[in-house]
Formats: structure tokens, C-alpha cells, sequence
């Protein structure tokens, strides 16, 4: 059993902290989106277009230090999620437990599929099924 | 009618992630302006979508059909692997979005 040579990598918490941020303001602009009607309520179409920019910053600073697929499937999860549960709470809107169920399954294959586009993971197994150590993967 | 403007606002959304995945962190300048451009776009529609489709579902399909959208159109065009796992995250997606909508719970 050898230790993998690079696992400092994704110890720190702080590229984290930035990627449930940008997965929270993720689902303030999904509602506000939601809540500007087509862009014809002012403050709703400016707080959308506040948290586009903020999600796609915060999230473009997390994915610096986190893997490509599994930052894009937290973040994925956490504003589908959001969405799902805060609609109802800021808007005329119903959680039904048929929709519940069907969006649950949605929001799972999404996050499945994000995960499944990981270099990192795909790294892992390739790693893991040699046995050896990692063979460099170049083409002459 | 709601329909087909998620429908544009899913293709919006597919170009930002495969623009996105150019701009190199927001580095490189045009990729990052198309970024937002899409983006821009692809919000627009999706505010027209969720005039009538609720919040929760109207995102849901929205985001995650684009996610489908971007494994696709890596596997045709970018020279990415469409292994097993990607294509069993893809029936999930679109089984779900089929099934949401059959229930009548869209």
C-alpha cells in the first residue's frame, strides 16, 4: 500500500467555503430570475444579475483549487436544490411529493453526471487499476 | 410555448460551459465575454420559461439537460469519452425530466 504522492491538494477549506457560496448565490439567482417575470420587475432583474455574476466568480475562484466535476456537481446540486425548496417560500409556488420525487431524480443525474465528467476521479480508478504507480498518459 | 424558450435557454446554457471551460479561470478575455454573453442569453429565456413553468422544476430541467447537453456535445465534438457512467447520468436526467412531465407535476 503506497501513499499517493499529492494529497495536499483539496485540504483546504477555504476553496470550499467559496464553492457553497457560489452554490448559494446560485439559488439567489435562480429565484430572482424566477421573480423578475420576464425581466419586467426591476429589483428582481438587478438581484439576478447581481448573482450571476457573483456565482460565476465565486465559482470560477473554487474551481481553481477543486476538481472540475466535483465542484460543478456541489454547486449543480446545491442550486437545483435550493431552487426546489425556497420557490415555494418566496413564491406562489408547490412542493408536491410526485414533483418532489421527479426532481429529486433529475437533480441526482445531473450531479451523477458532473461526477462521472471528473478528471480526478477518472485519475483515482486509472490509479487504483494499474496498481503502480500513475503512469504518465502522453501521446508521442 | 414555455417549452421552447427553456429549450433556447438550454442551448445558451450548454455554450457557456463549453465557453466557460475556454476562458481558463476568466483569463483569457473573448472567451469570457462570449461566457457572459450566453449567459445573458440564457438567463433571458429562462426568465421567459419561468413565467409559466415553477421555479424549482423550471431550473431543475434548465440546468441539468445542459449538463446533458455538454457531455454530448463533448463526445461529438471535442473528443471526450461518453463512457457508460456519462450515458447512465444522461437516462437518469432525461427519465426524470420525461417522468416529471407524464405525472403532470411540470
Amino acid at each position: 500500500m503506497t501513499v499517493s504522492p499529492t494529497k495536499n491538494d483539496s485540504k483546504n477549506a477555504g476553496p470550499w467555503l467559496v464553492l457553497l457560496l457560489a452554490g448559494a448565490f446560485e439559488v439567489g439567482y435562480a429565484l430572482s430570475v424566477g421573480g423578475s417575470e420576464g425581466f419586467t420587475v426591476l429589483g428582481w432583474s438587478i438581484s439576478a444579475f447581481v448573482f450571476f455574476l457573483l456565482t460565476l466568480f465565486c465559482l470560477s475562484v473554487a474551481l481553481k483549487a477543486i476538481d472540475v466535476g466535483i465542484g460543478y456537481a456541489v454547486w449543480a446540486g446545491i442550486g437545483a436544490v435550493g431552487a426546489a425548496l425556497l420557490g415555494p417560500v418566496f413564491f406562489h409556488e408547490s412542493l408536491t411529493q410526485v414533483r418532489a420525487v421527479w426532481l429529486a431524480v433529475i437533480i441526482g443525474g445531473v450531479v451523477w453526471l458532473k461526477l462521472a465528467d471528473s478528471p480526478k476521479l477518472e485519475a483515482q480508478k486509472a490509479t487504483a487499476e494499474s496498481g503502480a504507480t500513475p503512469a504518465p498518459e502522453w501521446s508521442p | 410555448m414555455s417549452w421552447l424558450y427553456l429549450g433556447i435557454a438550454v442551448i445558451f446554457e450548454v455554450a457557456v460551459g463549453l465557453f466557460a471551460s475556454k476562458a481558463n479561470g476568466f483569463m483569457r478575455l473573448w472567451w469570457t465575454i462570449a461566457t457572459l454573453v450566453s449567459g445573458a442569453i440564457a438567463t433571458f429565456f429562462l426568465s421567459l420559461a419561468l413565467l409559466t413553468f415553477d421555479i424549482g422544476v423550471g431550473y431543475a430541467i434548465w440546468t441539468s439537460v445542459a449538463g446533458v447537453g455538454i457531455v454530448i456535445v463533448g463526445a461529438l465534438f471535442l473528443d471526450q469519452r461518453l463512457n457508460w457512467k456519462k450515458a447512465l447520468g444522461i437516462l437518469i436526467v432525461i427519465g426524470g425530466v420525461v417522468g416529471l412531465q407524464l405525472s403532470g407535476a411540470a
